[in-house]
């Protein structure tokens, strides 16, 4: 199966880039106009303003997992610090009704400068030790939100926040929405993508292959995850701040750790390192589940009568969020069964776990071994 | 070609380090003069890897100096120092394995902003070493340790170097291409490169080398020409296998 799915891959990698980008931008603006004119459900179009959101997390968080190699598991704070900041400026709340473009900003370099504050102490951690703290760390942040009662209405959350106001252009429709959040996402991946072949970008990869030797280069690690940190924080800040606006409610529940978790996989579903990559698993794993529900309670029992399998029908209909879960666990597995690499890898990471080698193998035991030791042991 | 009265490129003035509370160089003091290979001979545990970290600001001395040029860099960051001058061939090379050769010789350059000057090293290192240019895109974990040897060499010069620090360049190396790698060591040394170069195989780093410096216990216990370090009875004792 994995060879068959190469030498398909092999036949779409001939067509040049540009095509697929015109073609995946096509399909975006034509999209909601599909529920305009009916073809489709709202309750699609609503999914695809979700994964939109999802699609931002996912290339935010590939700058920081996959580009830099850091393991940053409490992304969906910053998620909840652009969220919160937009709902307590723009609701009734503390009665607050700020411009939608000071509140961006707002959102975004407050996310921006909890990702210093964060990095600060943290970044100097390696592997595991990163993985823990940046996951405590988001439950901090959640819990705080959950506690702050006089500014955040603890769990009750943050109702009847006002919609965006885009000179003049009050944005509050679904397909606005979309068109919003669409507009976010070729602008952050168009940086993203010119940031990944400049100079810092290479000092990024160099920095995920090895970091002692990057040093040894001149780039100064702390600096340059930093830069990796804070702008991956603030685009998770943009994308709460319209996900807030789009949502008109909020509370803690949005920014659980299982966020965080389904952030992480859209990176690596997609492969890690690749833009494209995180693009198409985000997209994948937020609509796949929908699809799935969709297929057994509505056109499976559409086409093949009322009484097909009804016992997933209700347990999809009452339980959808645990069954969710489920198969988004299936679709990492097989993933890393039939394609570790990702959908859509970067040229790197293909290269990197595909290639058996085994001059390659003995560096690798001789990097792990390297790495056990540590940069600052007692090795003289 | 070393004259004293020359101003040294590298100097460490009286030079302590720690981790810690633990005392590892004490009262360190080596002079690179431009031209020179040096050679720091040393035992395990003897100070010969805090040495390099010290001279790339790695780590940082708890007393005393470290010149470069005649000018105190003992406060410069890394990236810093390597602007001034100081390259590195790391001990295992180091190389990134999954960036192509000519993707590390950029890595190299790093901290160099003028296009047309890396361009041009970029040509000179091709013309230096052909073998790597024709390895150029193809990513260097899949060389042989010989061609790392070189992409590393070449990584370090695209930085346009006055002093290249190596640790252990014979490391892991087959015994045909450690001769060739210190052959690789004289030849940049004569294009006007210093190189302070940190060696278990002595006989060969001395073979090269102008001067040397003997390390045991974080205290330099010898220094000399290289000549004379060669035909010393107690050094072919502990370190030549005589």
């Amino acid at each position: 199966m994995a060879g068959t799915f190469r030498r398909v891959a092999d036949v779409f990698g001939r067509i040049p880039r540009w095509v697929y980008i015109v073609a995946a931008l096509v399909l975006a603006i034509v999209f909601p106009m599909l529920e305009q004119a009916g073809l489709m459900q709202t309750l699609w179009l609503r999914l695809g303003t979700r994964t939109l959101v999802y699609v931002l997390l996912a290339v935010g968080l590939n700058l920081v997992l996959g580009e830099t190699g850091l393991l940053h598991l409490g992304y969906v704070a910053f998620f909840a610090v652009g969220a919160y900041s937009t709902a307590i400026l723009s609701s009734p709340r503390l009665g607050i009704h700020w411009n939608f473009w000071v509140i961006i900003v707002i959102a975004t370099v407050l996310a921006m400068l909890f990702g210093f504050v964060i990095g600060m102490p943290t970044l100097r951690l390696r592997g595991d030790y990163l993985a823990i703290v940046t996951l405590a760390f988001g439950e901090i942040t959640r819990m705080t939100f959950n506690n702050w009662e006089s500014v955040t209405n603890g769990p009750g959350g943050i109702p009847g926040i006002f919609p965006p106001n885009l000179f003049g252009w009050v944005v509050d429709k679904p397909a606005e929405f979309f068109y919003l959040l669409l507009a976010s996402v070729v602008l952050v991946v168009w940086l993203l993508n010119n940031l990944k072949k400049s100079r810092v970008g290479r000092a990024w990869n160099a920095l995920r292959e090895d970091e002692i030797a990057s040093h040894h280069s001149g780039v100064r690690p702390t600096q340059v995850k930093m830069l990796a940190v804070v702008l991956s924080s603030g685009i998770a800040g943009l994308a709460g701040a319209i996900f807030a606006y789009y949502q008109q409610f909020i509370n803690p529940t949005y920014f659980l750790f299982m966020q965080s978790t389904i952030v992480v996989c859209m990176v690596v579903l997609g492969g890690m390192g690749s833009i494209p990559g995180a693009i198409v698993g985000a997209v994948v794993l937020d609509a796949t589940p929908e699809i799935i529900r969709q297929a057994f309670t509505q056109w499976l029992p559409d086409a093949l009568g009322s009484d097909f399998l009804p016992g997933v029908q209700t347990a999809l209909q009452t339980d959808f969020d645990r069954y969710r879960m489920l198969i988004f666990g299936l679709v990492i597995v097989l993933m890393v069964i039939f394609r570790p690499e990702g959908l859509l890898p970067d040229q790197l990471w293909r290269r990197e776990v595909h290639d058996e080698d085994p001059r390659d193998q003995e560096h690798t035991r001789q990097h792990l071994f390297d790495f056990e030791e540590g940069e600052k042991d007692l090795e003289v | 070609m070393a004259s004293e009265a020359q101003t040294p490129l590298l100097e460490f003035v009286g030079v302590h380090t720690h981790y810690g509370r633990i005392p590892i160089l004490k009262d360190v003091n080596y002079r690179v003069y431009p031209g020179e290979i040096v050679c720091l001979l040393g035992g395990n545990a003897s100070g010969k890897s805090t040495t390099m970290k010290t001279i790339l600001g790695i780590v940082k001395p708890t007393t005393g100096k470290v010149f470069f040029d005649g000018e105190d860099i003992t406060g410069l960051r890394t990236a810093e120092r390597i602007k001034r001058g100081i390259a590195t061939v790391p001990e295992n090379r180091r190389l990134f394995p999954h960036l192509t050769v000519l993707e590390n010789l950029e890595m190299g350059a790093y901290t160099r902003k003028d296009a047309e000057g890396i361009a041009s090293d970029l040509e000179r290192v091709f013309e230096l070493y052909p073998r790597v240019f024709e390895r150029r895109a193809q990513r260097a974990g899949t060389l042989s340790g010989g061609e790392q040897q070189m992409v590393a060499f070449a990584r370090a010069l695209m930085s346009r170097p006055r002093l290249i620090i190596m640790d252990e360049p014979s490391m892991g190396l087959a015994p045909a291409l450690v001769d060739q790698s210190f052959d690789t060591i004289a030849e940049i040394n004569k294009q006007g490169v210093s190189i302070f170069v940190v060696e278990q195989n002595a006989t060969a780093a001395l073979s090269i080398a102008n001067r040397g410096y003997v390390l045991q216990n974080g205290q330099v216990v010898m220094e000399g020409a290289a000549r004379e370090l060669l035909e010393n009875e107690e050094l072919k004792r502990a370190y030549l296998g005589g």
